[in-house]
């Protein structure tokens, strides 16, 4: 299925249904930031940055 | 809460009101606008009678949110016309059987163009790309809110080329 495809699958499933993928993208959300996950890879993504402009 | 008069008539906006048209996308919290009763002899409007109400049914208060159901809930006391009338003219869906009241799609990019972050922009672009807005709905919406100058600059800035 190509993304477009299954964006408008997605995008044509019933608001409940949608609500219940909203709640599951809101819980990884907050474990991403939990567990200090983005915090970190932003942290190393700057570092990269500032090593490849040294360069 | 309607039945309570705690509030006279809400309506879901956001990117949660949004995914009722788009694919889901993710958002921690749910911005909820409430046109609420003022308090008899004064000008101004009250949440406390809303917070009150949710806190006695288990909600608890998190900073400008309260949660209830899991979700961080901001409720947004309607401030202009245009919100006015967006919740006036919400569009009544059923989630998990609830009859849920969501802002239409031309309200929400409406709004979104007022609002005017990144985020607000990227969705009104969703809407857009997905086809989920009626245009000539819009326009009038626009226009009657004396939003069509800042919607131009939005074209300019991103739908310029978009069809080339």
């Amino acid at each position: 299925m190509s993304k477009q495809e299954m964006r408008k699958r997605l995008a044509s499933l019933s608001f409940s249904e949608k609500v219940k993928i909203l709640e599951k993208l809101r819980d990884r959300s907050l474990a991403l930031a939990a567990s200090g996950l983005r915090r970190k890879s932003a942290g190393d993504a700057r570092k990269k940055a500032n090593k490849s402009s040294k360069g | 809460m309607q039945a309570g008069g705690v509030i006279e008539k809400y309506a879901i906006g956001g990117a949660v009101g949004a995914t009722l048209y788009l694919e889901p996308a993710a958002t921690l919290d749910v911005d909820i606008f409430v046109t609420v009763p003022t308090i008899p002899g004064s000008l101004l409007l009250s949440l406390a009678p809303l917070y009150d109400y949710l806190k006695a049914r288990g909600g608890t208060v998190k900073d400008e949110h309260i949660v209830v159901g899991g979700w961080p809930v901001q409720f947004l006391p309607t401030r202009n016309e245009l919100e006015r009338e967006a919740v006036a003219e919400s569009v009544a869906t059923e989630v998990e059987g609830v009859i849920t009241w969501v802002m239409s799609p031309e309200h929400l990019v409406a709004v979104a163009l007022t609002t005017g972050r990144s985020k607000d922009h990227i969705r009104i672009l969703q809407f857009i790309e997905q086809d989920a807005v009626d245009g000539n709905r819009l326009r009038s919406i626009l226009d009657r809110h004396e939003l069509t100058q800042k919607w131009k600059q939005f074209e300019i800035k991103y739908l310029e080329g978009i069809n080339e």
